[in-house]
């Protein structure tokens, strides 16, 4: 990477993820009726989008393994990595939110259409975990853990059509979509996007992280191999 | 099919299994009446050149390549010129011999072929076994029809004469002899006697 | 090529039926199942809704006990090298997945008799009941035979198999279950249009299945 995207890059991670920090804990004036447990909302948000973005990087590269031969090599961490950090957000997720629940609805867990489905994505990448770690004889291990994060994705369509049929609106709405039938004001709006930002920013890096210890983890073990 | 002029081509074909490397810069070219022997010893990976020959395995580098009248055939169609046959490949045990080679054998064979092998074999007193109630040798023997009926342009061989007596070895390289100038033959052997049925091969001691 | 599968299909019934263990092990699970829900209910009486969902519990675990088998089967008896040399992934996929749907509508045919024999149970939209359950047992034999077959390269069994196959089957179960719970009491609309949707979601997984199975099944 070029200097000054580096820059920019840690520039990003460094001080604004931190500035980000004290505006959510700080600076941001607490919600209406919800109180200072709002806050928690600046955290939670982009965590549970990271998760969706990990599936949809691991599903791509998974793809890309059964599609093209070229950069398969690389693809085989690069899913494995996505699926890691990924499982890593999604069960920050559910702690968050289910912090979050008990403190403003009084239960851990509520089983709405949003819960149910972020449950979902942590069973898929169980899932894929056990089935990648009872494969650690087979040669053949990314090709079959590849399938089947295909077809765990092929499966998410029929799930959003099907789960808000499942658990209908006898449930209290989440707070997510409460708050946005209220109006976020300019600051709070301000502050979560720029937290989506920054953390997906965040996840970039340690995403490059991890690949580039695969990468070298590799050519380690290539070179071992040659002598 | 056996008027088309199929030849098989190994280019620079290398092999790294669990941190080993087992042997690398394998070349030749083959064609029909070629009869190959591949051997070295124990370990050496000579099955394993054999399968990546046969399309089973991919090698670690390089390409195999088999061709029909100079246009190149893909891997998923190898099935159809391919006899192979190794101690890997197992005929179903709750089947009898029959059953195991109408399940195999293509529309051109019909049973009076398969008794004609099987009589060749000497197994055709056993027709009625399930295989689970053969012996070593009365399975290696089913393995050599099973590679043998379909008539394939190309066969490959793994250890053809482990657990064969003599006689089965007998049947055997009198079938070679017939068949080996209208095919390509490839054996990953140790048998002096099966090198000396090869016209060149290789060594993979190295 | 047809003719091939069916070869393969008949090839398959031939050895299941000589080494009739396994198979007679999945009808067994499926029978005690139902018998000893009925039996532990005492003749307690349950909504449609836990009707329907023990049932297709019922359903979801006879499909773990015994769905893989063909493959596994394959597997540990070493046949794999063997069958491989002969048919294509594609034939061996589609044979696999014809017998998956034989075996398992069979033994829906026995949990359906059962359950509604012994819990005493009669559906009032009695159309819509079966068709919900020829539709999900072929939904549920399709997510399980791709899946089969990777537990069968992972030789973990079949807790792998439980595993993995939750997380696909939760759209068919939730759907299996909303029909036939409608189906009993006779409330609700019969909303047919839910039996496409299994039928829908049979068809992509076969589809990707079938282009993805050589994956799987060579080893490359």
């Amino acid at each position: 990477m070029k200097i000054y995207h580096r820059f920019i890059f840690y520039f990003l991670i460094f001080i604004v993820m931190p500035a980000v920090f004290l505006m959510a804990l700080i600076w941001v004036p607490p919600a209406e009726f919800l109180g200072e447990s709002s806050r928690i909302l600046y955290f939670h948000v982009p965590v549970a989008w990271i998760s969706v973005v990990s599936f949809i990087i691991a599903g791509y590269h998974s793809i890309m393994i059964l599609c093209t031969e070229k950069g398969r090599t690389e693809r085989e961490y690069k899913s494995y990595n996505a699926a890691y950090s990924g499982i890593v957000f999604t069960i920050l997720t559910v702690i968050t939110g289910s912090i979050w629940a008990k403190i403003s609805w009084g239960s851990y867990w509520n089983w709405d259409p949003r819960e149910t489905s972020i449950v979902i994505l942590m069973l898929i990448y169980i899932s894929y975990f056990s089935l990648y770690s009872a494969l650690k004889d087979n040669t053949n291990r990314t090709m079959i853990s590849s399938v089947y994060l295909l077809i765990a994705m092929i499966t998410m369509p029929f799930f959003v059509f099907i789960i808000p049929r499942v658990y209908p609106s006898l449930h209290p709405d989440t707070i997510i979509n409460a708050d946005r039938k209220i109006h976020l004001e300019a600051a709070m709006k301000l502050t979560l996007f720029t937290s989506i930002a920054v953390f997906t920013i965040f996840y970039g890096y340690i995403f490059r992280l991890m690949n580039r210890i695969s990468l070298l983890e590799h050519r380690l073990q290539e070179k071992q191999n040659d002598n | 099919m056996h008027d088309k002029l199929i030849r098989i081509e190994a280019e620079k074909i290398e092999k790294t299994f669990a941190k080993t490397l087992l042997f690398r810069n394998i070349n030749f070219n083959l064609g029909k009446g070629d009869s190959f022997y591949i051997t070295g010893p124990n370990g050496s990976g000579k099955s394993t050149l054999l399968q990546i020959l046969a399309g089973i395995q991919k090698p670690s580098s390089g390409n195999v390549i088999y061709t029909s009248d100079n246009s190149v055939i893909e891997s998923e169609d190898y099935k159809d010129f391919l006899g192979f046959t190794g101690p890997q490949v197992n005929p179903y045990d709750m089947l009898t011999s029959i059953e195991n080679l109408t399940f195999t054998s293509t529309e051109s064979v019909d049973e009076n072929l398969m008794i004609e092998y099987l009589e060749k074999f000497d197994l055709y007193r056993h027709r009625t076994k399930s295989v689970k109630y053969y012996s070593s040798g009365m399975k290696q023997r089913l393995r050599l029809i099973h590679a043998l009926i379909n008539n394939p342009e190309i066969l490959m061989l793994d250890e053809p004469c482990s657990n064969l007596d003599s006689k089965g070895r007998d049947i055997l390289y009198r079938i070679l002899d017939e068949v080996k100038n209208n095919k390509i033959l490839i054996i990953a052997t140790n048998e002096p006697e099966d090198i000396n049925l090869c016209s060149k091969g290789i060594n993979l001691e190295q | 090529m047809n003719n091939r599968i069916l070869n393969n299909i008949k090839k398959d019934f031939l050895i299941e039926s000589r080494n009739r263990s396994a198979i007679n092990i999945s009808f067994a699970f499926a029978g005690i199942t139902t018998l000893s829900v009925s039996l532990a209910a005492g003749g307690v009486p349950f909504t449609p809704v836990i009707h329907a969902i023990i049932f297709w519990i019922i359903l979801f675990f006879s499909a773990m006990s015994g769905l893989a088998h063909i493959f596994i089967r394959e597997e540990e008896e070493k046949n794999s090298l063997f069958l491989s040399l002969y048919y294509t992934p594609e034939e061996i996929y589609l044979s696999k997945l014809i017998f998956n749907i034989i075996l398992f509508l069979s033994i829906s045919v026995i949990v359906t008799v059962l359950y509604l024999f012994f819990l005493q149970v009669l559906p009032v939209y009695l159309f819509l009941f079966i068709l919900t359950v020829v539709a999900g047992s072929i939904a549920i034999a399709s997510v399980t035979t791709i899946l089969g077959a990777m537990v069968s390269k992972a030789g973990s069994g079949s807790s792998l198999f439980t595993v993995i196959s939750f997380p696909i089957l939760l759209p068919v179960l939730w759907t299996a279950i909303s029909l036939t719970s409608v189906s009993i009491d006779g409330t609700g609309i019969q909303e047919y249009r839910n039996i496409l949707f299994l039928l829908a979601f049979s068809g992509v997984i076969v589809s990707v299945s079938y282009l993805s199975f050589k994956f799987i099944w060579t080893e490359l």
